[in-house]
Order: C-alpha cells, then structure tokens, then sequence
C-alpha cells in the first residue's frame, strides 16, 4: 500500500489552485535557501530564480496531472529538488560542485529522497514521451495536442471538424503507436 | 498479440469501448496482469504527456504568479552595501574623528561670548545737570572700555560698599579684566545680600566660570536663577547646552 499523505499535501493544492498567499510563504521559505546553495556552487542569482521556478513548476505538474502524493514533508522535498537540478545543471556545464552531493543532505529523510528521486524520473520520462510524440504523424500530433488542451472531448472533436467518434478511435490508435514507440526505445 | 492489447487498452481508456466490449474489458483484466500493466503504462504516458503539451489558462496564472514572486524573492531585493576594509577602516575613523570633535566642541568657546552680560550699564536715576563720576563710569562700561571703568568705579564702591549697583557693575568690570576671584567677591557679596542685582549677580559669576571652563561650578550658579527674573530664560539655555 502507499505511504500515508503528509499533511504538507496542502502545499500542492496551493500550487495547483494558484494560492498566491501559500505560494508566497513558500518563496519566502525556501527562495533564499535555494538562492544561496546556488549562488555558493558556481551559480548566479538568475540560475537560482530559474532552478526554483523550474522546481515548482514540475512539482505542480505532477500534482495536477500525475496526482502526486506528498509523503515527506514539502521544505526539505523542494530544497533537494533544487538542489539536484542545479547538480544536474552544473554536470551539463562540466563544473564540479563545490558541496558533495550527499554532504549537506543528510539530516533529510529517507522518503524526502525517494520522492525527489522519483520526481526526477518523471520529469525525464515525460521528456522521453514527447521525444516520442514528436515521431509521430502531423495527424495524430495534432489530434494528441488537441485533445490534451482541455477535458470536454466533445468540444475537441468539434474544433478539429471531425466527430466525437472519430477522434476516439483515431486518438486510441495514435495513442497506442505512441506507447509501442516508447517501448521500442526502452 | 502484444499490439492488440496495446490499441485495446488505449480504446478502452479513450472510450472508444462499447459498453459491452469495456465490462468484458474489464473482467478480463481481473485475471490478466499484461492490461493492468498496459493501463497504468496509458495512463502513466497519457498523464506525463498531457503534462508538457498542456499548458492550459490555469498553468498560465500559476506561472504568472511564480514569475511575479521571482521579481520580488530574486531580484528587487534591497542590495546589501558591504564596505570594502579600506572603506570600513576610514568610516570608522570619521566617527572617532566626529564624536572627538562633539566631545571637544571648539564652538562651545562661543558660548561665553553668546551668553555674556553684554547688558549696558544704566544709571537713571541721575540727573542730567552734571556728568557725574558714575555717568563717566557708564560710559566708558557701555563703550567696553571695562578697565577704565573699572577704575572709576572701584573708588565709588569704596565710598559706598552697600550700593549694590556700584558693587554690580564694579564686579564685572573686574570680571571682564580677568580678575576673577575678586569680581566674583564682590557679586557673592551682592547675591547673598538682598537688591535688584541679586540674580544678575549669579548670573555674572557662573559666566565667570564659563569663561574659564568651570561647568559644574557655572551650573551651580546658574540653577540658582530663579524663574521670573531677567537672566532666567538664558540661564535654562545655557545649562542646557552645558
């Protein structure tokens, strides 16, 4: 069975409903956080707003979409996501970090790890997907872009010209080449 | 058969299943653990690509607030103003230099200046018949010839020891020429006494010590002024500034 939810859970609903005031608590939380191991670790001010932005935004994402459940408490979880994007960022940019990667992190939990760890696959995964997405044909790009714009498909049906049964069938088949593709690249 | 099950799984998620095909659908993935895989893995793809193509109105305010919050967390932030050693070393020394100068004060050497008794010296109850010793007095006092008047005044004082105006003036002509103590003989002598002059008298011995830089003793002479009197208002500045 899943862990059980903390109760930080609150955080990713403030993401998702766009609770400026919760949003705000969290910047004024964790931004400087953020901004100083960055700044201290061969970056600029400018990559800290990024890799922060680029945090919540993944975590919001996965909230929304992917219905992620927060089983560790929310500071820690974004401090490491953080953390591991700009370690990320700094192997890309072939300098190594000042801070061992582990070094700092030790009072974190076991589960705050596992999350961000697992926060990360996703987001390359996602990554993989569209790769995939984009070998398919113009058709199903456009059908699959569509579709996914809003959740009454009915509506997507009408603004592609076709009906609501066509776009089932066509979205299905184009679905289903999708994740054959992604298989064959596994 | 895998690819079956693929396009299978994908029309049963999108709905493209009548409703029998779907409940058969579903039994059979009671028992068949390939679809139950195959309909996380759907959902799993579907959810993550939704994810980046998205981007709906929803994600566009999310990400307006974020940028909003950057602008405010990242960048207009107050800059911290961290003086270079040199620097640090040199405003230090101006402050010594300032409160050195506050504590020394070379101004203050105004104030007996500001503060003295530059009052003239009146004698109305003379007559203009005659110039009297005490009208040349007078005058040369209000021309600040201090000494000359001094030395006319001494001799009237002599006559008359009890004439507090006499003894008055006769001070502090005697303090203007720098013979402090004996001047300040002469006022203690008026403000123990009991005339016009009592007060003014005070007053002209704690300028004495102003002059000569004696605060506390210019103090104790200057709480003695009591309110109502002529000197009183320059009095409370005076030890205010003290």
């Amino acid at each position: 069975m899943a862990k059980a939810v903390h109760p930080d859970q609150r955080y990713l609903t403030a993401l998702i409903t766009n609770d400026t005031g919760v949003v705000n608590e969290i910047y004024k939380k964790c931004a400087g956080k953020v901004k100083s191991f960055i700044v201290f670790n061969n970056g600029t001010t400018s990559d800290a707003e990024d890799i922060f932005q680029e945090a919540l935004v993944d975590i919001y994402n996965q909230a929304k979409y992917k219905n992620l459940q927060l089983t560790c408490p929310f500071e820690p979880f974004l401090l490491l996501v953080c953390k591991r994007k700009w370690l990320n960022e700094l192997k890309k940019r072939s300098i190594l970090p000042v801070t061992k990667n582990e070094d700092d992190l030790l009072h974190i939990g076991e589960d705050t790890f596992e999350q961000a760890e697992l926060l990360e696959q996703q987001q390359e995964q996602s990554t993989l997907f569209l790769k995939a997405f984009e070998k398919l044909g113009e058709r199903c790009k456009e059908i699959i872009r569509w579709s996914m714009q809003g959740d009454a498909q009915e509506k997507v049906a009408e603004a592609l010209g076709v009906t609501y049964g066509y776009l089932r069938k066509k979205k299905s088949e184009c679905m289903a080449s999708l994740i054959k593709l992604v298989q064959v690249n596994k | 058969m895998t690819e079956d099950k693929i396009l299978l799984t994908a029309r049963y998620a999108e709905g493209d299943l009548n409703e029998d095909e779907s409940a058969a659908f579903e039994t059979r993935m009671q028992s068949d653990e390939e679809l139950q895989q195959h309909l996380k893995d759907y959902q799993h793809i579907h959810q993550s690509l939704k994810m980046q193509l998205a981007n709906d109105a929803n994600d566009e305010r999310f990400k307006n607030t974020l940028k909003g919050l950057n602008k405010q967390y990242f960048r207009d932030e107050p800059k911290v103003i961290s003086f270079k050693p040199a620097l640090k070393w040199l405003t230090g020394v101006a402050a010594v230099l300032i409160v050195g100068l506050l504590v020394w004060a070379p101004w203050r050497s105004n104030l007996y200046e500001k503060y003295a008794n530059n009052g003239q010296m009146l004698v109305t109850e003379r007559g203009a018949e005659a110039t009297t010793d005490l009208d040349k007095a007078a005058a040369l006092y209000n021309e600040k010839n201090y000494s000359a008047a001094k030395t006319i005044l001494e001799k009237l004082y002599v006559k008359e020891p009890a004439n507090a105006m006499l003894g008055y003036y006769y001070g502090l002509t005697l303090l203007e020429t720098t013979q402090l103590d004996s001047g300040r003989k002469v006022l203690t002598q008026i403000y123990t006494g009991e005339s016009v002059f009592k007060y003014d008298s005070a007053y002209g011995i704690a300028l004495s010590y102003l002059k000569e830089d004696k605060k506390a003793e210019c103090k104790t002479w200057l709480q003695k002024i009591p309110k109502g009197t002529t000197h009183y208002q320059q009095a409370i500045e005076l030890i205010e500034k003290l």
